[in-house]
């Protein structure tokens, strides 16, 4: 394992904690219903990011309620996948010492630097964020 | 190559490398050949200051980190409203070394 892919690892490690003690502080500790955010854009500003709803939409799936999870971010979704799937992608890789992870996070980045698949994806991401703004999340 | 476009190399991209990385790219280019010239010169290599700039500005976008070609990273700050303000605190001060590093990388294939 060298360095690049240490730094890599550890980084991802480190969201992913972070994501997972962020979720259990808003199960056990918030109602769901509090107005707060991190989000140092919305708080400044008054405009959602484009990330922004992503907790209540992670929280609303735990809640079983999908309608709710889609309105208040798509992003919700992808976001609770990557935070499952990484995890044991890591572990796979650590215990095995295996390089599955880094190869194919190098691989998409590849992939998604080309002009063919970046622009819908930059027009994807755009069209949430309009449509975030225009619903106030 | 000549020392003196060695020279020329350094003296218009010197602040787009680390400091401790210039020294390793004048020998490889004394080494290297003269062919290689035009190539090394296209190489799009990345303005650290503009990645500053647009850290501070966009950072919670991701936008500093597509743009030096981290897609991986610009997707997950993206993703996580700048990873919790965190990342882009973190970023706002890291992001030239960062952009230096990937402006070597980019070279290395060249040098080596």
């Amino acid at each position: 394992m060298h360095a690049e892919q240490k730094k890599l690892y550890a980084l991802l490690i480190t969201a992913t904690t972070a994501g997972y003690l962020w979720l259990l502080y808003h199960i056990y500790f918030r109602t769901q219903n509090t107005d707060t955010t991190v989000c140092l854009v919305k708080s400044i500003t008054g405009i959602a990011c484009p990330s922004c709803g992503t907790t209540r939409s992670i929280l609303s799936i735990f809640n079983g309620n999908w309608k709710a999870a889609m309105y208040y971010n798509p992003l919700g979704l992808i976001v609770l996948l990557i935070m499952i799937i990484l995890p044991i992608g890591l572990l796979y890789d650590v215990i095995l010492k295996k390089q599955t992870c880094w190869t194919l996070y190098k691989k998409a980045e590849q992939t998604l630097q080309k002009k063919t698949v970046a622009i819908p994806l930059i027009i994807v991401v755009l069209a949430n964020w309009i449509w975030n703004i225009y619903k106030h999340v | 190559m000549d020392a003196l476009k060695a020279d020329m190399f350094i003296m218009s991209y010197g602040k787009y490398f680390e400091s401790h990385h210039i020294v390793q790219i004048r020998e490889r280019l004394l080494l290297m050949d003269d062919s290689k010239w035009v190539l090394i010169q296209s190489i799009p290599l990345k303005d650290p200051q503009t990645s500053l700039i647009l850290s501070i500005l966009f950072g919670m976008y991701g936008i500093d980190r597509f743009y030096i070609g981290d897609t991986g990273m610009g997707i997950g700050k993206l993703f996580t409203c700048g990873g919790f303000v965190i990342w882009y605190i973190i970023d706002c001060f890291n992001i030239e070394s960062a952009t230096r590093q990937k402006n070597f990388e980019k070279l290395q294939q060249f040098l080596y």
